[in-house]
This record gives structure tokens, C-alpha cells and sequence, in this order.
């Protein structure tokens, strides 16, 4: 890479910021006011389970703590929670990163299925517990498959578009170390 | 190289750990605050729609013509049944334009006749949609019209043929509206020929359920649906739909507001219908009371 690594990392960095608030944004286009019968992905925690997997140190936990708040507020949900959770599932992601690293797609993808069905699912109970109202579960089903079938879309787009891959076993960090 | 960064972990690794906990606290602190005590986190949530929104506005405006157009031009693909359609249903429309105006000259005459006049205090102000609720789960739409405008919770928001929703949640330049579609919409109604009254309350589907009628029986689909204005909640009389029957036998509203394109709003100003709270006094022309009453008064109470 011909640039420096420093300036690589802030400007992939604020790349992870600026698909966030994309996606959030083409979310919030006035394009549907009658209720569907279907859920479209989540797009926003697909892309940002593959970017936390591919390269950690581009999506820092302040950055996806605020992105998930901001869409917390922005998307009427109860504001905080799916942050924190979103903040434990990105962090146990994390910590995988290193051994997926080597493993096959397929481990990655069946990882990521059962990080987010357990993301939904806390979510739900939650919930629940605190009486608060809540979406059917039909549509929160159809999200979430909607979301586990387009990882393999938002993966791609990362690689190709975005050029967030595994780094290699040559590659050292700015101290020289391996990542 | 591998001690290297182990070593390297030692320092930073206890303090991310710390970092990542206090933010967890943070969220999760947001999120029970919100729970006790959610209309000032609600405030909050305004001010930063607020604050974020009008910034998407410019570029919102023109992307999402871009798609409307795109999705027109499929309709393109069958212009022309569309023309043999659109021909016969004009047809249709003169003979219902005819009798429309017919009613509209004997309404004109009707109305002159008992001297009515037409509740002044309804007028309304315009806001444009400038976004949906972004989530699947939500029914609800911002306008850009606020606090600065003039708009009050809890006001009934239009589209010209019928009621859309309510206010809830108003910042210095835009105004949430919850569609009667949403899960927690409740709006009280009146069923028009038989006079039954009602709830209809949002399911998230297109044709919200109507619940607690007295008689369901003297319900028939085709009869319209308007508010009640009972518990002040809008002002009585506003169209909301018509009565339809699901398969499951289940009273629900047909919408008349044309959810599909819901662009312009008019939101109605609503200063609420006037309370009683005199219990009626003898009437003695500014004179003060004889005094052979003030002693009946007392025994009486």
C-alpha cells in the first residue's frame, strides 16, 4: 500500500462511518408509508459484523456505539438497547476475529448467524421483560433471515467495493507488529 | 514479535475493556431512563431528529424523486391497458361527477336553509413528508413543520381526502406524525348511519382493526368511519374510512387517507372543544342574591 498506515486507518475509519449513515439514510427515504408484510435486512448490522471481522481497528467501539444509538433515535426504537447490544455482539465478534481468520466463509457466515439470532432474541426477551411494546415476531424473523441471506452481499461489498479484507500473514501494523 | 504484542495488550488491554464497560453502562442507562421516564428522553430524541433530519433534507428530496420516477416508469411498460382502464373509470367519473354536483347544490341549498355555519376554528396548516420511520416496525412520518409553526401535540394531521394521524413529538422545525396504521394508535370512532361508537387501533397492517363497538351487528362493511372526538383526542366529524370485513369475520377500517403517497399533510389546529365547568347559577341580573335564599342555601347544603 502506498499510503501511510495511519492515514489508511482514519480514512477507512470514517468510510465505516460514512456507509453507516448511508444506509441509515436511504432507511429513513419517504419511500414506504403503508405497512409491509415483510422486513427488509438490516443491512447496518450485516455490514458492520463483516467490516469487525475483516479488519477490527476500522470499526472502533465508540464509532459503533454511535452509529447504533443515532439509529436507536433515528429509527424510534427504544433508544440504548439495541446499542448495547449491538456493542456486546460487535465485541464477542471481535474477540472470534483473529481465529475466523483462517477458517472458511461458511464458519464465518454460520458464526455471524448465531451471534445475531442471539442479538434478536435477547433483544426480544428484554423486552418483554420490561413491558415494553413490541414489533410481531413474524417481521422480526423475516428481518433477521432477510439480514443472515444478504451477509454474503454485504461481505462482498466490503472486499470489493470497499477493499476491507483479511490481512495477510505479511502485513504489520504501524509498530511493526502483526496484525 | 508475539511477546511484543502481548505486551502491547497488557497496557491497552484493561483500558478498552473499561472503555467498552462504561459505554455498555451508558447505553443501557439511556435505555432504563428511557424507560422511566420516557417523554424527556423523548424530547431528546426530537431535538436530535431535529437536529440530524433538515441536514439529510437536500439530498433526500431529489434521491427519492429519483426512485419514484424509476418505479413509474415500470407502470410505463403496460401504458397502454392502463389507457383503456384509465377511459372506462373516466367514464364511470362523469356520470358520479354529475350526481356529485347535484348533492353539492342541494347541500349549498340544505346548509342555507338551517343557517349552518361551519366550525371557523378549523383551519390547518401544510408540512411536507420529508421521511418515513425508517423501520419496518413503525408507522410514522416527519414533517417539516414544528414548534416554530405553531404545531401543538397531539393536533389531527390530513391528506386531503382523510385523517392520516396524530402529532406526537414536536421539535423547533419538524413534527413526528403516528399514522393510524402504527401499533400504538388508538384513535376513538363513530360508525356514521348507526351511530355506534368505537375504538380503531392500529395492528401495523394497512386496514387497522375497529374494537369495543357496542353492537357489532347493526355494523355493516361500506359504512364510514369518523372520529368521535370523544376524550378531546381529535375534533369530532374527521373522515377516516370505511368499514370493511377481513375473511376472519373482524371489523377493520378501509383507510381513506391514500397512504400510498402520503407527501403534502395538513395538520388541523385544534384548540379543543369548550368545557362546562359552571354548574349554573340563579340568574339575578348583577343584583345580589334576596337574603330569605341564603339560609335555604345553607340548609340545602
Amino acid at each position: 500500500m502506498g499510503e501511510h498506515p495511519f492515514w489508511r486507518l482514519w480514512s477507512m475509519r470514517a468510510a465505516y462511518l460514512a456507509l453507516c449513515i448511508l444506509l441509515i439514510f436511504f432507511n429513513l427515504m419517504p419511500l414506504e408509508t403503508v405497512p409491509r408484510a415483510w422486513a427488509g435486512p438490516d443491512l447496518l448490522t450485516g455490514f458492520t459484523c463483516a467490516w469487525v471481522l475483516r479488519r477490527p481497528e476500522y470499526t472502533p467501539v465508540l464509532a459503533v456505539a454511535a452509529v447504533a444509538l443515532l439509529a436507536d433515535l433515528l429509527y424510534q426504537r427504544p433508544p440504548g438497547l439495541w446499542a448495547a447490544l449491538m456493542v456486546l455482539t460487535v465485541q464477542g465478534l471481535r474477540a472470534r476475529a483473529v481465529s475466523l481468520r483462517d477458517q472458511s466463509f461458511a464458519v464465518e457466515w454460520l458464526s455471524v448467524a448465531t451471534a445475531l439470532i442471539v442479538l434478536a432474541l435477547s433483544y426480544r426477551v428484554i423486552l418483554a421483560l420490561l413491558l415494553v411494546d413490541q414489533a410481531p415476531l413474524g417481521l422480526t424473523l423475516i428481518q433477521l433471515i432477510m439480514t443472515l441471506l444478504c451477509y454474503p452481499l454485504a461481505v462482498l461489498i466490503t472486499i470489493t467495493l470497499f477493499g476491507v479484507r483479511r490481512p495477510s500473514l505479511a502485513e504489520v501494523n504501524a509498530l511493526g507488529q502483526r496484525l | 514479535m508475539a511477546r511484543d504484542r502481548n505486551q502491547g495488550e497488557e497496557y491497552s488491554g484493561p483500558l478498552k475493556r473499561m472503555l467498552v464497560g462504561l459505554l455498555l453502562l451508558l447505553l443501557l442507562g439511556i435505555f432504563l431512563v428511557w424507560r422511566i421516564d420516557s417523554p424527556r428522553v423523548e424530547r431528546f430524541r426530537s431535538q436530535v431528529i431535529d437536529r440530524v433530519m433538515p441536514s439529510f433534507d437536500w439530498t433526500m428530496a431529489p434521491v427519492t424523486g429519483a426512485v419514484n420516477l424509476l418505479r413509474n416508469y415500470q407502470s410505463y411498460q403496460r401504458i397502454v391497458e392502463q389507457n383503456g382502464e384509465l377511459r372506462r373509470e373516466l367514464q364511470q367519473m362523469k356520470a358520479w361527477k354529475d350526481a356529485a354536483l347535484q348533492l353539492e347544490q342541494e347541500n349549498a341549498r340544505l346548509l342555507d336553509l338551517n343557517n349552518v355555519r361551519l366550525d371557523p376554528q378549523l383551519t390547518y396548516i401544510t408540512g411536507v413528508v420529508m421521511a418515513d420511520s425508517g423501520s419496518p416496525f413503525r408507522q410514522s412520518v416527519l414533517l417539516n413543520v414544528g414548534a416554530r409553526d405553531g404545531i401543538i401535540d397531539g393536533w389531527a394531521a390530513m391528506d386531503g381526502l382523510g385523517l392520516v394521524g396524530r402529532i406526537s413529538g414536536v421539535g423547533q422545525h419538524t413534527s413526528r406524525v403516528i399514522l393510524l396504521t402504527d401499533t400504538s394508535s388508538r384513535v376513538p370512532v363513530t360508525i356514521q348511519p348507526s351511530g355506534q361508537r368505537g375504538m380503531i387501533g392500529g395492528d401495523n397492517t394497512a386496514a387497522p382493526p375497529i374494537a369495543f363497538l357496542e353492537d357489532a351487528d347493526l355494523v355493516r362493511p361500506g359504512d364510514r368511519v369518523v372520529t368521535s372526538g370523544d376524550g378531546g383526542v381529535f375534533p369530532p366529524g374527521l373522515l377516516i374510512g370505511q368499514v370493511a370485513k377481513d375473511p376472519g369475520g373482524r371489523l377493520r377500517g378501509r383507510l381513506a387517507a391514500d397512504y400510498e403517497r402520503l407527501e403534502f399533510l395538513r395538520v388541523l389546529r385544534d384548540h379543543g372543544a369548550e368545557q362546562i365547568t359552571d354548574p349554573g347559577r340563579p340568574v339575578t341580573n348583577g343584583a345580589p342574591l334576596p337574603l330569605s335564599a341564603a339560609p335555604e342555601e345553607s340548609r340545602d347544603g
